[in-house]
């Protein structure tokens, strides 16, 4: 009996012994795998394709998510309905109305996802730039490549916020104690941020794109933005120095003759484009864009760009569509044509093309003076569109403003920051937009924003 | 033990009867000597206390505390009989006098054996005829059967009063006696209410015996780790067994707690078959992390989160919750215990902090195989609609709205008014999309029965509901379970195995049309054109039954297994492992074929598409336990020491297949031109934990209670995975005092306390750690590599400090009963998703906050059995929450993120609005307080009105009568709270929606008293702003308090023969609801369907 209760004690005493070893002495049961899919920093920028992957994530968030995405939230289709390009027929009530009425307010949702969607990018850049300064595994020149390209896109992220939103926050790093309590800088000092970054970029990039086409950034890519910065800024010398640098190498870019062909993967005057996903997949732009009965499900192009071309102007021909029921007639955006899969060639969405560039050196032209060469420029758009030449003693500054707008309608809200920046929004956009105010001149920042850190306070005028 | 385990060897006690010759021998002995009863030991004297404890728990104190032996033959003598006794230095012939007074067993004393024997079938010819007043009466054999609500009682001993003549029902509840005219029979069985009949001319009687009112005190509850007479319980914890959930219409049996236990605030997400359940207990502890209490289904800790993913079910089931406890039958469930305070939830350490539900399912019980089918149909409808415009109303508020600004000339998309659409059409299209009746079919079986020893249940249920959309939806539920338990004869082994498996499918609409039928303009057109296709109405509006050609189905499978060994080690040590293995698994399909869209999209079968997630979560958990027990003079002591180790691991895949060459072929993946993987999850969380629990009862005066936890969780960084949890519980039984035994009508009362701290981790796995993830887009050939979150690698745990003072009385019979809490739970180091400003490039971070949330709050609960009779009984239930939920304090609130969402000294659950003042008598338009005058509304500077919108005040009264075989049962719910009202998601009159009746009572200047302020197209910026500012003003907030008839049931029970029971019932819930409340249903109103009425019928088949 004795040797019984003896037994049963050391076994108690056993049982918490063991018990006691195996819950604090064997912490190794909660070392659990790493999640699926997931990597640290320090793997994914000491391998090359990993590196080069990340930075590639950044053209898939462009094309998709950000800013010069053809979605709904892009800017093609958002200050398209701001401005006189777009007329709203969706449902009403929803976000996006609010963009064509001129009642946006902090709380619209779509506000936020432009201004959420635009930081993720950046913080993005942040983390790779973070990540292959710290690497020490991939070569120079494939570390000054993906860095040009990561620069370049945090530079044109921030170039088109400030445009929407006048002073924002500039965030060059992913630490969110940082981030989050960041105020508003000075849009001189953005621009001048980005003319540096642009400028480093341009210095680390090759004019060769990473691959085949021309779907990632190389030098000239970073050229045409940069052009764009300084003819924004009034840096006419800049302006058409870096515009000539595209429109130079002739090796690479040249004017589609064919306007049908400009939006195609193959088009010559494309500097940047956005891939899509899988061959198959028709661009976002043509499926905001096409309809083929009236009306328009949301988005319909309006009469104030599709009845407003030149006789003759090739660019109705090609890229303004008309739907006829009845009596009503409705206008769409064509520039991308590819809808039916089958019978239709590829496209990408266009982000840089040359038109532009030709545009952009005729404005800086004019303002410095080269009537002679302004005049070419605009010539090599007009002709290609089947129109006349012109000469030096019609209103070259008229006939530019036109030329833009005919051009390049519904691509990015080029019409809104052209309007802005010439000071004619008020005249052009208060007729046509009764609620229009001066003050909308700037999209107000998002109200969680303003809540969740004061710092950004105060709002826009006027919201 | 010692030398007497020799003597259990040879077969008197329990189980081995090995040595048969060996009991012929004492047989013979017993016999022998039976005459000449020794009085050795008298002197022994022994003090005990057993309450509702078996024989052989007597048995074995005497045992232990005495000299004595035992012996008797196992078939004979009835050990797990319940006994109920308290002796205070008895000698052992007393005590045994006490016990085995009325019951079959006859005890005799031969030296220090006492020897149990059956007596002689009475009534015995040996006894002498005892002296009768009335000699000559004839004695006639008088006979009968008694049984209670259950059926027939076997042992119950019927004794002639004055005599010693009695005799014993049989298996049947048979008895029979010889008895004359004018006897009284006397009729008792353990825990029951005697009764007493006179004999007069009739000779057959059928006893009806009903269970004694002590029950109560005798109540037993389940506290997880261990039992605890609910008398002793030092803790919180609340009980609802299968009784109160039988009796109502629900498919989840969370849903069968709503309203019913004081703290316990219990809403369902949707009123679709298949959705979720939102459960708080004591209010809202954590800003952001988990509030979810932690559930145990039979030992088994069961993860209530859904495995739904939300690009699936978000359009159809809010929160894309769908509750995994959907697949268990609710009328399996014996019972459900709700911990709440931090004496019974601190054992469960860092997952206690919002509380504990325990489930348990229903076992077998020794006696006859009992048979049980039933089944029933429900019909289900919407509560209630919002009152909104007719077509003439709705057009005139449209043509105000353009008129009052000088619009004539429509806007070309108003094509309710601009003469596009018919002007003269109406259609209700809340009667419409949500206004049909949906069915409910049920059909249950089961079996259970066993003996002593082995213990079994099965069954098993198959249920189908369909919903109140237009089409044919519908839900079904099919679910087994079975359990058997087993212990050896002497109790030291036992063993227990149980599981649960169910399987749900559910067929949905893509989307819920609740939300469409609120807001389309009611002259919208026709669903159908002439050909019976869906009208598009020329592409001016989007056919709110085209998104019904999409659809959403699931598929869930559920599996909960569970075991339990138990060993007796010695006396008073008990050696018990816990083992439980769970597997979920939620098959998803979302298809969205293209004919969802309007045709004059142009679309083809090649811009359908689909998606498909299957989300699979699997757990083991092993919790080994030691019980020690220890009698030490007056004093128990129960210690209990175990740990746990659990794991998990969570899939989930997730597909959208895009582009079909048919929509017949629409979600085989294989077919799809383009596979995209959204997501590929498996993760991981591993948990271990040591825990213990010291009681120590005094005299069952004092009882002391001390529990404590330490816990590690891979949910945390490495340097905060371990924290330690414990809390100290109290109980004063003062009606035990001496000078308080006297006073006849207090039967019990208890002062208990307890303070403790408990902890939360719901926090998602592995948030600490600084990745990039592989994601499904690729680009240009490279596959997608992108930043996961924001990472914090040093969070750790929430702690919960609880504290609870509680009062428990029972008067008059223990007729009345009354429980007071107060509650004080402080939860402080908040872990939580921070949220952080877009410019962080993520929406939150997680991290600990320095915060402290309190939650106090005081509950009542009363029980009164107001009539109680034989055939009569009526219980009353009434039960009663005020809780408040309070933000202390907040380390620089102020400069925080939060500043805009939280105000110190305030509940969790408060908006920030602007104070809505009235219509300017000028403009007509909404006013608000201008907080900083400025001059200027605008957020966040005026939005400074802070309003609550939790409940202040809950509460519950439920009645249950039954009379004969009637039995009627109902509860009224009434919560007291403010909430979102009609005008909260409404449009300005601009926009082609419908409205509130509300807004006809518009301002203008002939109707200047208007409450809503002047209609406007949208080009009266200002009016357009104001109406904007009202949406988040005090203007859409209203009480919403309710009074509710939350279930309602009568049954009928016939007797069909002795051996069938029969019962019919018609049970209701959310039948009547009385409010004042327009914003739609009061309970819970939010764009997806609410909690729906239903109405079942049904009938119960047991033999």
């Amino acid at each position: 009996m004795k040797a019984i209760k003896k037994y049963i004690i050391k076994s108690i005493y056993a049982f918490f012994t063991i018990l006691f070893l195996i819950l604090f002495g064997c912490q190794d049961f909660l070392d659990v795998d790493e999640p699926n899919g997931e990597i640290t920093p320090e793997l994914v920028f000491n391998d090359e394709v990993t590196a080069n992957a990340s930075v590639s994530t950044l053209y898939t968030k462009l094309r998709d998510e950000t800013l010069i995405t053809g979605r709904l939230n892009g800017l093609s289709i958002l200050m398209g309905f701001y401005t006189d390009e777009l007329d709203f027929y969706g449902q009403s009530g929803n976000d996006i109305e609010y963009f064509y009425t001129h009642q946006i307010l902090p709380e619209n949702n779509i506000l936020s996802s432009v201004w959420n969607s635009s930081y993720n990018l950046i913080f993005q850049c942040n983390a790779i730039i973070e990540g292959l300064e710290n690497s020490h595994n991939i070569t120079e020149s494939t570390k000054n490549q993906l860095l040009g390209e990561t620069i370049f896109v945090r530079s044109l992220v921030y170039f088109y916020l400030t445009n929407l939103f006048g002073d924002i926050p500039y965030t060059t790093t992913t630490d969110y104690k940082i981030n989050m309590n960041l105020g508003r800088t000075n849009k001189d000092i953005i621009y001048n941020t980005i003319i540096e970054d642009l400028l480093d970029a341009h210095s680390k990039l090759n004019s060769e794109y990473p691959s085949g086409e021309r779907v990632r950034a190389n030098r000239y890519v970073v050229s045409a933005l940069l052009s764009r910065v300084f003819l924004y800024n009034e840096k006419w010398q800049e302006a058409n120095y870096y515009s000539s640098e595209v429109i130079n190498n002739t090796e690479l870019y040249n004017l589609e003759t064919d306007l049908s062909e400009e939006f195609l993967v193959e088009s010559s005057s494309a500097i940047l484009q956005l891939k899509s996903q899988q061959q198959n997949l028709v661009t976002h732009e043509a499926g905001n864009f096409i309809f083929e009965y009236g009306p328009p499900f949301m988005i319909g192009l309006s009469s104030h760009i599709a009845l407003d071309f030149e006789t003759g102007d090739l660019r109705k021909q090609y890229w303004v569509r008309e739907i006829n029921e009845g009596d009503q007639t409705w206008y769409m955006c064509n520039k991308y044509k590819r809808f039916d899969l089958n019978n239709s060639p590829k496209e990408y969405s266009i982000v840089f093309r040359l038109s532009e560039q030709y545009l952009i050196r005729a404005e800086a032209r004019l303002k410095l003076g080269n009537l002679n060469g302004a005049a070419t420029d605009i010539n090599q758009i007009r002709n290609r569109a089947g129109l006349s030449s012109v000469s030096l003693t019609d209103n070259l500054d008229a006939i530019l403003v036109q030329e833009r707008k005919s051009e390049l309608f519904c691509e990015h809200g080029h019409r809104w920051f052209d309007l802005k920046r010439w000071g004619n929004a008020q005249e052009i956009l208060s007729p046509i937009k009764s609620n229009w105010r001066e003050t909308d001149i700037l999209l107000p920042l998002p109200q969680n924003e303003l809540e969740l850190n004061p710092n950004l306070l105060p709002q826009n005028p006027g919201y | 033990m010692k030398n007497i385990s020799k003597q259990k060897n040879s077969g008197w006690i329990p189980n081995q009867s090995i040595l048969k010759i060996k009991l012929c021998v004492f047989l013979i002995a017993t016999f022998l000597i039976q005459a000449q009863t020794y009085t050795f030991g008298q002197q022994q004297r022994i003090t005990l206390s057993l309450e509702n404890k078996p024989v052989s728990e007597l048995i074995d104190r005497i045992e232990d505390e005495t000299p004595y032996r035992f012996m008797y033959l196992s078939d004979e003598v009835d050990t797990q009989r319940k006994v109920h006794v308290k002796v205070q230095n008895a000698t052992v012939e007393q005590l045994l006098d006490l016990v085995f007074k009325d019951t079959p067993i006859d005890y005799s004393i031969v030296e220090k054996q006492i020897i149990l024997t059956r007596k002689k079938q009475v009534p015995t010819t040996t006894t002498p005829p005892p002296p009768r007043t009335n000699v000559l009466r004839e004695q006639d054999p008088v006979t009968g059967t008694v049984s209670d609500a259950e059926g027939p009682i076997s042992g119950v001993v019927v004794t002639i009063k004055g005599t010693d003549i009695s005799t014993l029902t049989d298996e049947n509840g048979f008895f029979t006696l010889e008895a004359s005219r004018g006897d009284t029979l006397v009729f008792t069985y353990p825990a029951y209410e005697t009764l007493e009949q006179m004999v007069g001319n009739e000779l057959n009687f059928t006893i009806k015996m009903t269970e004694a009112i002590t029950e109560i005190s005798e109540v037993v509850v389940n506290a997880g780790y261990y039992q605890v007479k609910d008398k002793e319980r030092t803790g919180s914890i609340y009980r609802i067994t299968s009784e109160e959930i039988e009796k109502q219409p629900v498919n989840n049996v969370l849903g069968a707690l709503e309203g019913r236990i004081p703290g316990v605030e219990v809403t369902p997400t949707t009123g679709i078959a298949g959705g979720g359940f939102k459960v708080r207990i004591r209010g809202q502890n954590s800003i952001d992390a988990g509030n979810e209490p932690l559930y145990i289904i039979d030992g088994v800790p069961y993860s209530m989160e859904s495995l739904s993913s939300y690009r699936l079910s978000m359009e159809i089931l809010p929160q894309f919750n769908i509750n995994p406890l959907n697949t268990l039958d609710a009328q399996s469930i014996e019972s459900i215990e709700v911990l709440k305070d931090a004496d019974a939830t601190a054992i469960y350490g860092s997952r206690g902090a919002n509380g504990v539900i325990l489930i348990n399912t229903k076992k077998g019980k020794p006696g006859k195989t009992k048979f049980s089918v039933d089944a029933s149909t429900s019909i289900i409808s919407v509560t209630k609609f919002m009152e909104l415009l007719n077509t003439e109303q709705y057009l005139e508020m449209r043509k105000h709205a353009f008129e009052n600004d000088g619009i004539n000339l429509y806007p070309e998309t108003a094509y309710d008014i601009n003469g596009t659409w018919d002007k003269n059409r109406y259609t209700d299209w809340q009667k419409e999309l949500a206004g049909g009746t949906a069915i409910n079919q049920n059909i249950r079986i089961s079996v259970s029965g066993g003996n002593q020893q082995t213990k079994f249940n099965l069954g098993g249920s198959f249920m189908k509901e369909t919903t109140i959309f237009p089409g044919s939806y519908n839900y079904k539920n099919t679910s087994v379970f079975a359990n058997i338990a087993h212990n050896s004869k002497n109790e030291n082994f036992g063993m227990h195995f149980s599981f649960q498996y169910g399987l749900d499918s559910n067929n949905l609409p893509d989307s819920d049309p609740f939300r469409t039928a609120l807001s389309l303009a009611p002259n919208a057109p026709e669903l159908f054109d002439v050909n019976g296709e869906l009208n598009w109405e020329n592409s001016t509006w989007t056919n709110p039954l085209a998104s019904l050609k999409g659809s959403y189905s699931n598929k869930s499978r559920n599996l909960i297994a569970n075991g339990i060994l138990t060993f007796k080690l010695i006396k008073g040590i008990k050696f018990k492992t816990n083992l439980g293995y769970t597997i979920s698994d939620l098959d998803e399909l979302r298809l969205i074929p293209h004919t969802i869209h309007n045709p004059a999209y142009g679309l083809t079968s090649e811009n359908s598409n689909s998606f498909h997630s299957n989300g699979q979560r699997e757990s083991w958990i092993i919790e080994p336990q030691l019980d020690v027990f220890r009698q030490l003079g007056k004093g128990k002591i129960n210690l209990s020491i175990g740990g746990t180790f659990e794991k998990q691991n969570h899939k989930q895949l997730e597909i959208l297949a895009i582009g079909y060459p048919s929509n017949l072929l629409i979600g085989q993946l294989i077919s799809a031109s383009q596979l995209t993987i959204l997501g590929d999850l498996n993760n991981h969380y591993n948990y271990i934990a040591g825990y213990t629990r010291l009681n120590y009862n005094y005299d069952n005066k004092y009882i002391f209670n001390l529990t404590g936890r330490r816990d590690g969780s891979s949910r945390f960084g490495s340097n905060n995975r371990f924290a330690n949890f414990g809390a100290i519980g109290a109980a004063w039984v003062f009606s035990e005092e001496n000078f308080l035994t006297e006073i006849s009508w207090l039967n019990f009362g208890k002062l208990r306390a307890s303070f403790g701290t408990t902890g939360n981790d719901q926090i998602g796995d592995y948030q600490y750690l600084r990745t990039f993830s592989v994601s499904n887009v690729s680009y240009d050939g490279n596959i997608g590599i992108l930043p996961t979150r924001l990472f914090n690698p040093d969070y750790g745990w929430e702690k919960n400090k609880k504290t609870e003072v509680a009062l428990e009385l029972s008067f008059f019979k223990n007729r009345i009963n009354l429980e007071t809490a107060y509650y004080d739970n402080r939860s402080d180091n908040l872990l939580l998703g921070m949220p952080l400003p877009g410019t962080t490039g993520f929406p939150y971070i997680n991290s600990n906050l320095d915060a402290t949330v309190k939650n106090t709050g005081w509950e009542f609960n009363l029980q009164t059995l107001n009539i109680n009779n034989s055939n009569f009984n009526w219980r009353t239930i009434l039960s009663l929450t005020f809780s408040k939920n309070e933000l202390v304090s907040f380390d620089g609130l102020e400069e925080s993120t939060y500043a805009n969402r939280f105000a110190i000294g305030h509940s969790l659950n408060i908006t920030k609005l602007f104070n809505y003042t009235g219509i300017n008598p000028q403009t007509g338009v909404f006013e608000f307080e201008d907080y900083n005058g400025d001059g200027i509304i605008s957020p966040p500077y005026d939005n400074q009105y802070i309003a609550d919108l939790s409940p202040k005040m809950m509460g519950s009264l439920s009645n249950s009568i039954e009379y004969k075989g009637w039995s009627i049962d109902f509860m009224f719910q009434y919560i007291k709270k403010q909430a979102y009202n009609e005008y909260r998601r409404f449009q300005y009159a601009g926009a082609l929606s419908n409205q509130p009746i509300g807004v006809l009572n518009n301002w203008s200047e002939a109707n200047p008293n208007a409450k809503y302020q002047t209609l406007t197209s949208g080009k009266n910026y200002e009016a357009f702003l104001a109406h904007s500012r009202f949406n988040s003003s005090t203007g859409v907030i209203s009480d919403a308090s309710f009074l509710r008839l939350k279930t309602a049931s009568i049954s009928y029970k016939v007797k069909i023969d002795h051996n069938i029971n029969c019962t019919l019932f018609l049970q209701g819930q959310n039948l009547l609801t009385f409010t004042k409340f327009k914003g739609g249903d009061p309970e819970r109103n939010t764009d997806y369907l609410p909690p729906l009425k239903r109405l079942l019928i049904g009938a119960k088949v047991e033999f």
